[in-house]
C-alpha cells in the first residue's frame, strides 16, 4: 500500500479521457458538475441575456412572480429574476481573484519554507500561525473596515486571509516531498535551489492546488456574501446574492420567495463546487490532498 | 483436521475501462489445524488480495464474484459486517507488510498494544498493562517498559514488526495471516523475525498463511507452498518440492532468479585506485538539545574506515541497516559533507556538499538510489528525466540531450513506446532500469549504488544486475555496491567490505571474505544466509 506521499501521482494522468467519463458518470459528481458549469456560464454571459436592466426600476415594490417579472419585483421594483441572474459575478470575481492570488503567494512561500526550512521558515511558521489564530472573520472584517469596500479591495482581503491556509498546507506536502530521493537527485546534479523548487517540487503540488483551489474560491463565495449582508462587502446597487438576502430579511415574513431565490442560488453553488471536487478528487486518486 | 478450506475464490477489481480484472482467479486449497502455507508469487500476484480474503477483507474497488472461505466450516464471505469484525483479530489476524504504516503514529506503542489486548481479551487497568508488557517480553524485546513508552517512529525496524506481530497474536487467533512481513528488514532481523513466528505458532498452536516474494523465507517457513502467477495457483507441493524439482517453467524461473551465494570469478585489479578511503570518519549532529544551542556530534556513523576501490571493479559493501553503509555512499556522492579522515577520487579530495563540487566532479562520481518510485519525479516524463541528466552534466540542446537519451534506455531495454510515460506507469524492474539510465547519461567513473535491488522482486532483481553487469563491461565503470543482501553483493563484487555499527569487520577479494571469514559478524553474516540456502537447496538449471 503506497503512502500518501509516495503514492504515484502521475498514475492520475494516466488515462485521463476515461477517468473523467467516470466521474462524470456518477450522479452526484454529474450533476454538481453540470451545476457548477452553469453557474459559470450564468455569470460569465448575465449581461448578455437578462430580460431588463439589473438596476431600472420597473414596477411597484414587491409584485408577485409573473409572466413580465418572472420572480417577481425587489423593494425598489427592479426586475428580481435578472438580479439573481446577474447575483453571482461580482463574488465569484472577487473570490476567483483573492484566491488566486492566495494560492500564488501562499505557494511561493510555503514551497520555499518547506524546503529550505531555517529560520526565515521558523519566522514564517510563527506568522502563519498568528494569522490563523485570529477568528477568520474578524480578520476580514477589520481589513475591510481599513480597506475600503472597492472591488481590490475585497479581493486583496481575500488573499491576505486565505493565504495563511495555503502556506501551511503546501509546506507541510512539501516538506514530505523534500524528502524523497527525486530531490535528493536533483541536489546531486547540482540544480540551484529555486530549479529544484520549480521543476521537482512545483508540479507535484498541482494535484494539491487542484483541490485547493475550487474548495477555497466556494468558501470566499460565502465569506463574502456574509460580508455583503453585514454592509462590509459589495455595495448596492450592484447585484449580489449576500446583499439581496440582507434586503430580504425586511420583508421575510410577507414575501419570503425574496428571501428563497438568493439563499437558493448561493446555496447551490457551494454544495455543487464541493460534490464536483469530491467526485473528481476520487476519480483522480486525489482523496485526501487537502482540506477538501 | 482442516481448519480452513477456499474454494474456487475470485476476487474481482473494476477494470477504469468499465470491465472486470480478476487479481484472484479460481484458487482453492485447504490449510490444516496449525499447519504452515506458503504462498509465493511476484508482485501484482494476486498474492496480497488473497491474503485479505482469508480475513473476508477487500481492499477497495475489490468484490468477491465467486467461491467460499470456511473456516472451521462456515463461509466467512457470506458473514455479516458485524460477524467478520468479531472474526478479525480473534480467530483471524493478519500481519500487514509496512509496520510503520500499520501503527498509529501519534500512539505510544504500549497503548496501542493495550488498545488490543482490551478488546480482544477485555482485561483492564493493572492486569491489562501487565499482559501488554508479557506479550513484548514474549515477542524477545529485551526491555519492554521502555520499548512500550516509544512511538512507532521511534522504533527500529525489527521492532516495529515485533510489535505488529505481538498486536496479531494478542487475540490467539487460530489463522495467521503474514503478508511480507520481513521484506523491509534486513537479512539477521529477518532471521529472528521468522524464528519469533514460529515460536509463537509452537506457543499458541495457530496455523499460518505466509505470503511473500522470497522463496528462501517462505521455504524457511512452510511444509507447503502455493506458486501464484496471474491470479491462478501454478503449483503447489512441499517446499522441497516446489525448490528442488519445479515443475511448472514459472516456478523454475522464480528458483533460477535466486542469487546465488557464489563470489564472481577474481579479475586483476589495476594498479591505481579511483576512489580511496583512510580512516574516514563520520557523525550524524545530535538534533539541539535546546533552541540556539550549539548542535552536538552523535555516535561515529563511520569510525576510521579504509579502503581502495580500483577503476572498473566493485567493491561490495555489506552491513545491516545502521551499520553506516548508506553514510558511506552518502559522503562519496556529495550527499553528506563534514567528514574526518581522508577521502580520495582519482588522486584528488573528494568531500563536501554536491553543490559545492565542481560540475567535472559531480559527473564522475553517479548516485543510484534504492527505490525508484522515489528517486524518480513522479511528475516528469521518463525521456525527460535522461535528457535533463544531458543537458545537466553535457550541456546539450534540448534536442540532442532527448535523442541521447532515446539511444541510452533502448539499450537497455527501455522502448519508444515507454518514454512518454511518467514513472508511476512503469513497473518496478523499468523504473529502476530509467533510473540506471539516468545515472550513466552523465558519463561517470564511479556509480553508487545504494540497495539497488532492494524493492525489486528476485526475477527483476536479476534483470536488473545483467544490466548493472553489462553497463560496466562495456563501459569500464568502477561500482561502490551497497547492499544488506550478501547473495546480491556476491553476485556482483570484486571485493567486499563488511561494516558493523561503522567499523569495517572484514574487507578483501569476496571470495576470502565469504568462503572463509575470520571475523565472528561476518561468519555469523555468511551463516545467517546459507542456513536459509540449507532449506533451499540448489536450484536446477533452467532449461532452454
Amino acid at each position: 500500500m503506497p503512502n500518501a506521499a509516495t503514492a504515484p501521482l502521475a498514475s492520475a494522468t494516466a488515462h485521463r479521457p476515461s477517468r473523467l467519463l467516470r466521474a462524470l458518470r456518477r450522479p452526484t459528481t454529474g450533476i454538481a458538475t453540470l451545476a457548477v458549469v452553469l453557474h459559470l456560464l450564468m455569470a460569465a454571459t448575465a449581461p448578455l441575456w437578462v430580460p431588463h436592466d439589473t438596476s431600472a426600476m420597473l414596477d411597484s415594490p414587491l409584485a408577485p412572480p409573473g409572466a413580465e417579472f418572472w420572480f417577481g419585483t425587489d423593494l425598489l421594483g427592479r426586475d428580481y429574476f435578472s438580479r439573481i441572474v446577474s447575483g453571482g459575478q461580482v463574488a465569484l470575481l472577487v473570490a476567483a481573484l483573492g484566491v488566486a492570488g492566495a494560492l500564488a503567494i501562499g505557494t511561493l512561500i510555503g514551497l520555499a519554507c518547506g524546503y529550505l526550512r531555517g529560520a526565515a521558515d521558523e519566522a514564517v511558521g510563527r506568522l502563519v500561525d498568528a494569522l490563523m489564530a485570529i477568528p477568520e472573520f474578524l480578520l476580514i472584517s477589520i481589513l475591510v473596515l481599513a480597506f475600503g469596500k472597492s472591488l481590490p479591495a475585497l479581493a486583496a482581503v481575500v488573499a491576505l486571509v486565505y493565504v495563511a491556509g495555503v502556506v501551511r498546507v503546501v509546506r507541510a506536502r512539501t516538506i514530505a516531498l523534500a524528502a524523497q530521493d527525486f530531490v535528493r537527485a536533483a541536489e546531486l546534479r547540482g540544480e540551484p535551489r529555486l530549479a529544484t523548487l520549480l521543476r521537482e517540487l512545483l508540479p507535484n503540488l498541482l494535484p494539491l492546488l487542484a483541490v485547493e483551489a475550487p474548495v477555497r474560491i466556494s468558501a470566499a463565495v460565502l465569506r463574502i456574501s456574509a460580508l455583503s449582508f453585514l454592509g462590509l462587502g459589495i455595495s448596492p446597487p450592484t447585484p449580489d446574492w449576500g446583499l439581496m438576502v440582507q434586503e430580504a430579511m425586511t420583508v421575510i415574513l410577507t414575501d419570503p420567495w425574496l428571501l428563497l431565490f438568493p439563499a437558493a442560488m448561493l446555496s447551490s453553488f457551494v454544495v455543487a463546487v464541493n460534490f464536483a471536487v469530491d467526485g473528481f478528487a476520487a476519480a483522480y486518486g486525489l482523496r485526501g490532498e487537502a482540506g477538501a | 483436521m482442516t481448519l480452513l478450506r477456499v474454494e474456487g475464490l475470485v476476487v474481482a477489481y473494476r477494470d477504469p475501462a468499465g470491465g472486470e480484472r480478476r487479481a484472484v482467479d479460481g484458487v482453492s486449497f485447504t490449510l490444516a489445524r496449525g499447519g504452515a502455507l506458503g504462498i509465493v508469487g511476484e508482485s501484482g500476484c494476486g498474492k496480497s488480495t488473497l491474503a485479505r480474503a482469508l480475513l473476508a477483507h477487500g481492499r477497495p474497488g475489490s468484490r468477491f464474484t465467486a467461491g467460499q472461505v470456511l473456516l472451521d466450516g462456515t463461509d466467512i464471505l457470506a458473514a455479516t459486517p458485524a460477524e467478520r469484525t468479531r472474526l478479525r483479530g480473534r480467530r483471524v489476524a493478519l500481519v500487514p507488510q509496512n509496520p510503520l504504516q500499520a501503527l498509529t503514529p501519534h500512539l505510544t506503542i504500549g497503548a496501542q498494544l493495550q488498545e488490543v489486548l482490551a478488546r480482544h481479551r477485555g482485561l483492564r487497568g493493572t492486569a491489562l498493562r501487565t499482559a501488554m508488557l508479557d506479550l513484548l517480553a514474549a515477542m524477545q524485546i529485551a526491555d519492554p517498559a521502555t520499548l512500550a513508552a516509544r512511538y512507532p517512529h521511534e522504533a527500529s525496524g525489527g521492532q516495529r514488526q515485533r510489535v505488529v506481530i505481538a498486536a496479531a497474536v494478542a487475540g490467539e487467533p487460530d489463522l495467521l495471516v503474514l503478508d511480507e512481513p520481513t521484506t523491509a528488514l534486513d537479512k539477521s532481523t529477518e532471521a529472528q523475525v521468522l524464528a519469533l513466528v514460529q515460536a509463537q505458532q509452537a506457543r499458541t498452536g495457530c496455523a499460518l498463511v505466509y505470503v511473500s516474494h522470497d522463496l528462501r523465507t517462505i521455504a524457511a517457513t512452510c511444509q507447503e507452498i502455493l506458486v501464484m502467477h496471474g491470479g491462478r495457483v501454478v503449483e503447489r507441493g512441499t517446499a522441497d518440492e516446489v525448490l528442488t524439482s519445479p515443475r511448472e517453467p514459472y516456478t523454475r524461473n522464480l528458483v533460477g532468479a535466486l542469487p546465488q551465494l557464489a563470489p564472481r570469478p577474481a579479475r586483476q585489479a589495476p594498479p591505481l585506485p579511483l576512489l580511496e578511503a583512510q580512516g574516514l570518519g563520520f557523525a550524524y549532529t545530535r538534533p539541539r538539545a535546546l533552541p540556539f544551542l550549539p548542535r552536538r556530534p552523535g555516535p561515529a556513523a563511520l569510525d576510521a574506515i579504509g579502503f581502495t576501490l580500483a577503476p572498473g571493479r566493485t567493491l561490495g559493501v555489506v552491513g545491516e541497516s545502521g551499520s553506516g553503509k548508506s553514510t558511506l555512499g552518502g559522503l562519496v556522492c556529495g550527499l553528506l559533507a563534514g567528514h574526518a579522515g581522508a577521502l580520495r577520487f582519482d588522486n584528488a579530495a573528494l568531500g563536501g556538499a554536491a553543490r559545492h563540487r565542481p560540475l567535472a566532479l559531480r559527473r564522475r562520481v553517479q548516485m543510484i538510489f534504492q527505490d525508484p518510485a522515489a528517486s524518480l519525479n513522479p511528475r516528469h516524463r521518463v525521456l525527460d528525466l535522461v535528457a535533463r541528466a544531458f543537458t545537466a552534466y553535457h550541456a546539450l540542446p534540448a534536442a540532442t540531450a532527448r535523442t541521447r537519451a532515446e539511444a541510452l534506455l533502448a539499450g537497455i531495454g527501455i522502448g519508444a513506446e515507454l518514454l512518454r510515460r511518467m514513472p508511476g506507469e512503469l513497473s518496478g524492474g523499468q523504473q529502476q532500469r530509467v533510473a540506471i539510465a539516468r545515472a550513466f547519461a552523465a558519463e561517470p567513473e564511479l556509480v553508487v549504488c545504494d540497495e539497488i535491488t532492494s524493492a525489486l522482486d528476485v526475477t527483476i532483481q536479476a534483470q536488473v544486475l545483467d544490466v548493472m553487469r553489462n553497463m560496466q563491461r562495456d563501459r569500464g565503470v568502477a561500482y561502490l555496491f551497497i547492499s544488506h543482501d550478501l547473495a546480491v553483493v556476491s553476485e556482483m563484487a570484486d571485493d567486499i567490505l563488511v561494516l558493523h555499527h561503522g567499523r569495517i569487520r572484514a574487507l578483501g577479494p569476496a571470495a576470502e571474505v565469504l568462503g572463509a571469514p575470520a571475523d565472528a559478524y561476518t561468519r555469523a553474516l555468511v551463516a545467517a544466509f546459507s542456513s536459509r540456502r540449507a532449506a533451499a537447496p540448489t536450484p536446477v538449471p533452467i532449461p532452454a
